[in-house]
């Protein structure tokens, strides 16, 4: 018992970590269901590639002596902005080649379109890796910085590099935010959500909505995979499957299309995942340990299915007509 | 004693009341229709009536016996089948198999019979295949058998579904806005194969029909809902004076204008 | 005319790559023409019968021949035969009953790990007596109990989860999967069910009950030399008997009513179709094809363990049916055939070759670009190892510009 509650605040940091990490992944998932009422499996790989934007510039950074002459606050900046944009382009180029062409098709085609391009850019990145750096296992550099720790309260230590991860995470959900309700973009966004074809005939450029949705969604993404790689350092062109899953199975708990939801379903399933992840190896007297921990957010993904398939705060999609 | 009886039945979605305390009686041996402005609640009450919906309130009997609660197949199973107002055919299946899935409730196959072709399975199906070729044929589609649903025409759509329905071997046949789309010919047609079918293939229909052509043609009880209220009922003679039908279409004029 | 002239041209085609196979034994093109041969009976205007003849004639006669000359060849034979079983129980729940299911390979995975449990000494860990492993007659039994735990199976994930809209059940079923990867790779405490990630070896082979008839005809074949045939004729029996199953039960009212459910599941229910169950029905018949198949698999592999079953093999089956055409039975197997043959022979030639590039040193001298020493091509790119890759263009390129297959459906003709 006395273990159980040394390790809580530790265990809090790290699912707070996790959850915004989710909630970062799971708005992509949400924002694209909310418009085009379809999961867009590929967007795991969309976090990916930021991952790998972050890690290729800094190794370049790196490699050209810079990565100690520049203030490491300009470097996360840089890193993080590159992969927002570049993960955020890259999402709408998928729109625009794998989903577009198959506007109006059954929903299954098109998800079964985006479960070909997740494989088809998973190995994609690992083709370019295996030719420029011959090895698709990258390390992300160390930021002296980010290793530092800091005292939060008495015998509680806080790594700075969760720090960032939590607190660019809320900037940007703030971001987002004012962005969706407060633009008339953002407007757009939501009327296209309600009702396509109304939207479309109040003059509202569907597929610019579409795709500036896809955009930002990909940004976010993108935003995550950097904070994943700077907090985690090891990246794969697989990485993406599990935490794009996960996200997933957030979204589903917030209630699809829902963007709060998608905030708080990230963060009650990271929150349980590093309960688990911690406490389930001392409930059970080491029979199961933390390796339950990805079964554990998929029961906690049919559960909600069962009980409460449209979520937490419900779900913001149209309803099928009878 | 009435083939269905419906009983202060109500739906409501949200703020919108769609049925609000229909009553309805039906007759064997009798085609009804069910008319009313667009929005009137027609398509709810079919769509209640085959258990797509549940009421929030009120009783539907259907041969003495209860409907409330059953799912849309035990329904079926019960002996009221229907078609759609937009066409629900299976697109990629032949015209034959469309129909014979009509028959799913009675052909009662198990799956060893299936597995290992028994004889009496073979017959079986021998037999519903002939079933559904005579209903092809009564729904003027004789040669069509193999093609696919969606190759034909919109008013041999139409006509697929109803022999859809009838494979089903209902009691009570409701047709959702049948001959919409269909010019007067084709509409004349279909008012014969209406009579032809009470007696011999169903005992009742209930149709929604906004061709008033139609409606007065055929129909031996017209009730009208507004609004989700059942507001008239009776002969079509006596609902076409009834002050209140005639207020609820007042600058429609559906009474002799055809949809398009 | 050419009823008649058709079957003769094509008894010329199929000797004559046959030879060619014989001949070039190291040959891709010489056994892809040889297996297109099938390709060409499906197609050619003839009698079922003629077909039916022409077909056992390649498939029980001429395979096992070149099989026994080249066992390359017989290898990737069982791993298609496999493959199809597999593709044409997937095909009945996406192709026919529309659900999108991408946790397939869990089934498969649970065939595979009830052989293997209990037919290698891996039982004995939880079961005391040291029984295990069962006898080899046991396979027969398990082949037969493996299609009842996937039927299972597939109800007790079906039950909850089939209300679901498809692309949820999508995930779920993904979800599904990798609990069940995940419990496989796990499960070796606190009770060692499962050995864990070592894996399982070795299992049991199915017994050679047929040994003395061989003896009488005078035939002393090495167990080395007739395991692959054996495996080969097994598997395909089990794929005849799953294609006709297949067959029957499309033309049936169940069938049917899979087919109303994908089409318009709302109008399905309205003409007396119980959604609920026929969605559950398909789902276990799949998942007990794969369970069967995954016993095969298991026997035939001697050693299992938890990477054999992962996403990947999913989406390659999915690909397989994609590719064929969903709903449509000559669709599964000759997407299963393209795919197999893909993976195993073209990705694993190209890199060979690139390799045998490589050790070669020679430079290439483009003008303008300058030279390029084909040593220098990183090691790290291996055509093999992009199966995912060739997924995803499948995947993708189908849905986009031929989203019902090669061979899609017909319209059969009865009457």
């Amino acid at each position: 018992m006395d273990l159980a509650l040394e390790i809580l605040p530790q265990v809090l940091v790290d699912g707070l970590v996790l959850g915004f990490m989710y909630a970062l992944i799971a708005l992509g998932y949400t924002m694209v269901y909310g418009v085009l009422e379809f999961i867009n499996f590929a967007h795991s790989e969309i976090f990916v590639l930021g991952a790998f934007v972050g890690v290729e510039i800094l190794l370049m950074l790196q490699s050209a002596g810079l990565l100690a002459a520049v203030h490491p606050a300009a470097v996360l900046l840089l890193i993080i902005l590159a992969a927002m944009v570049i993960s955020g382009l890259a999402a709408m180029a998928l729109e625009r080649v794998a989903y577009r062409p198959l506007h109006g098709s059954p929903r299954l085609v098109a998800l079964i379109s985006a479960i070909g391009a997740s494989f088809l850019l998973q190995d994609g990145l690992r083709l370019f890796e295996s030719l420029w750096r011959n090895t698709f296992y990258l390390n992300y550099p160390t930021l002296e910085l980010l290793d530092r720790t800091m005292p939060l309260a008495a015998n509680v230590v806080v790594p700075v590099k969760s720090i960032l991860v939590v607190v660019t995470a809320l900037v940007m959900l703030w971001g987002l935010n004012l962005f969706v309700n407060h633009t008339r973009i953002g407007a757009a966004i939501r009327a296209v959500a309600q009702d396509p074809d109304t939207a479309s005939l109040m003059g509202v450029p569907v597929n610019r909505v579409i795709a500036t949705t896809f955009f930002v969604g990909g940004a976010m993404g993108g935003l995550a995979g950097v904070l994943f790689g700077l907090h985690y350092s090891l990246v794969n062109p697989y990485s993406g499957f599990f935490p794009g899953l996960k996200a997933f199975t957030a979204a589903v708990l917030g209630g699809i299309g829902n963007i709060p939801g998608a905030m708080l379903g990230g963060m009650v399933l990271g929150m349980l995942e590093a309960l688990a992840a911690s406490y389930l190896s001392l409930a059970t007297d080491g029979a199961f340990g933390a390796e339950y921990k990805d079964v554990f957010a998929f029961a906690v993904l049919i559960l909600i299915l069962i009980f409460r398939p449209k979520g937490l705060l419900g779900e913001k999609v149209r309803e099928d007509r009878a | 004693m009435a083939l269905l009886e419906l009983r202060g039945v109500s739906k409501r979605f949200g703020g919108l009341q769609a049925l609000a305390r229909v009553d309805i009686e039906l007759e064997d041996g009798v085609i009804a229709s069910l008319i009313g402005p667009n929005g009137a609640g027609k398509t709810t009450l079919f769509n209640t009536l085959t258990g797509l919906y549940q009421p929030d309130e009120g009783e539907i009997r259907f041969q003495n016996r209860s409907l409330i609660g059953l799912k849309p197949e035990q329904i079926t199973g019960a002996g009221i089948s229907r078609t759609f107002q937009n066409i629900r055919l299976f697109s990629h299946m032949t015209v034959l198999d469309n129909v014979l899935v009509g028959m799913h409730s009675r052909l009662d196959t198990k799956l060893w019979q299936i597995f290992l072709s028994t004889q009496k399975y073979q017959a079986r199906e021998k037999a519903a295949q002939r079933r559904a070729i005579e209903l092809i044929e009564l729904a003027g589609l004789s040669g069509r058998e193999n093609e696919w649903a969606h190759q034909l025409s919109y008013g041999e759509q139409r006509r697929l579904e109803i022999a859809r329905a009838l494979a089903a071997a209902p009691k009570l046949l409701l047709l959702d806005e049948p001959s919409a789309g269909m010019n007067t010919s084709e509409a004349q047609s279909l008012m014969a194969l209406f009579k032809e079918l009470i007696g011999r293939y169903v005992q009742a229909i209930l149709l929604i029909e906004h061709n008033m052509r139609v409606v007065m043609g055929i129909s031996d009880r017209v009730h009208v809902l507004d609004y989700g209220e059942k507001i008239a009922e009776g002969h079509p003679d006596e609902v076409r004076q009834d002050p209140r039908v005639i207020e609820a279409y007042l600058g429609q004029g559906v009474w002799t204008a055809r949809r398009p | 005319m050419t009823r008649s002239l058709a079957p003769i041209g094509l008894l010329g085609y199929i000797f004559g790559s046959f030879l060619l196979a014989i001949l070039y034994p190291q040959s891709v093109l010489a056994f892809l023409l040889f297996e297109a041969s099938l390709l060409l009976l499906y197609y050619i205007p003839a009698h079922a019968k003629v077909k039916s003849t022409l077909a056992a004639l390649v498939l029980i006669v001429l395979m096992p021949l070149l099989g026994t000359i080249n066992g390359y060849y017989l290898e990737v034979a069982i791993q298609i035969g496999i493959y199809a079983a597999l593709a044409l129980g997937l095909n009945i729940v996406v192709g026919f009953v529309g659900l999108l299911n991408l946790g397939f390979v869990a089934f498969y995975a649970i065939g595979a790990y009830l052989w293997a449990i209990f037919g290698s000494p891996q039982a004995n860990e939880f079961i005391a007596g040291g029984v295990f492993p069962l006898a080899p007659y046991w396979f027969f039994i398990f082949l037969l109990l493996s299609i009842g735990v996937g039927a299972l199976t597939g109800l007790v994930l079906g039950l909850p989860v089939l209300r679901l809209r498809g692309d949820y059940l999508a995930v779920v079923t993904l979800g599904f999967a990798e609990v069940v990867r995940a419990l496989v790779n796990n499960l070796d405490k606190p009770v060692n069910l499962t050995n864990g990630p070592r894996g399982i070896s070795p299992i049991v082979k199915p017994p050679l009950f047929f040994r003395p008839v061989l003896e009488f005809f005078g035939l002393e074949i090495t167990d080395a030399k007739l395991y692959p045939l054996y495996f080969y004729f097994l598997v395909l029996l089990v794929v005849c008997v799953i294609i006709l199953v297949t067959r029957r039960l499309e033309s049936s009212r169940i069938g049917r009513a899979w087919k109303a459910i994908r089409e318009d599941e709302i109008a399905a229910a309205a003409m007396g179709v119980p959604v609920v169950r026929m969605k559950l029905l398909g789902f276990a018949v799949g998942a007990s094809f794969a369970s069967a198949v995954g016993v095969l698999f298991a026997a035939k592999q001697v050693f299992i363990n938890p990477e054999s079953f992962t996403f990947m093999e999913s989406i390659g089956v999915l690909a397989m049916v994609i590719l064929g055409g969903m709903g449509s039975i000559p669709g599964a197997i000759l997407g299963a055939t393209g795919v197999t043959i893909l993976n195993l022979q073209l990705l694993k030639g190209l890199s060979l070759w690139l390799n045998g590039l490589r050790q070669s040193g020679a430079v290439l001298t483009l003008p303008l670009l300058g030279s390029y020493s084909l040593s220098q091509i990183p090691v790290q790119f291996e055509p093999a190892k992009y199966e995912r890759m060739v997924f995803g263009l499948i995947l993708i390129l189908m849905m986009i510009f031929r989203p019902q297959g090669i061979l899609p459906p017909k319209q059969e003709r009865k009457r």
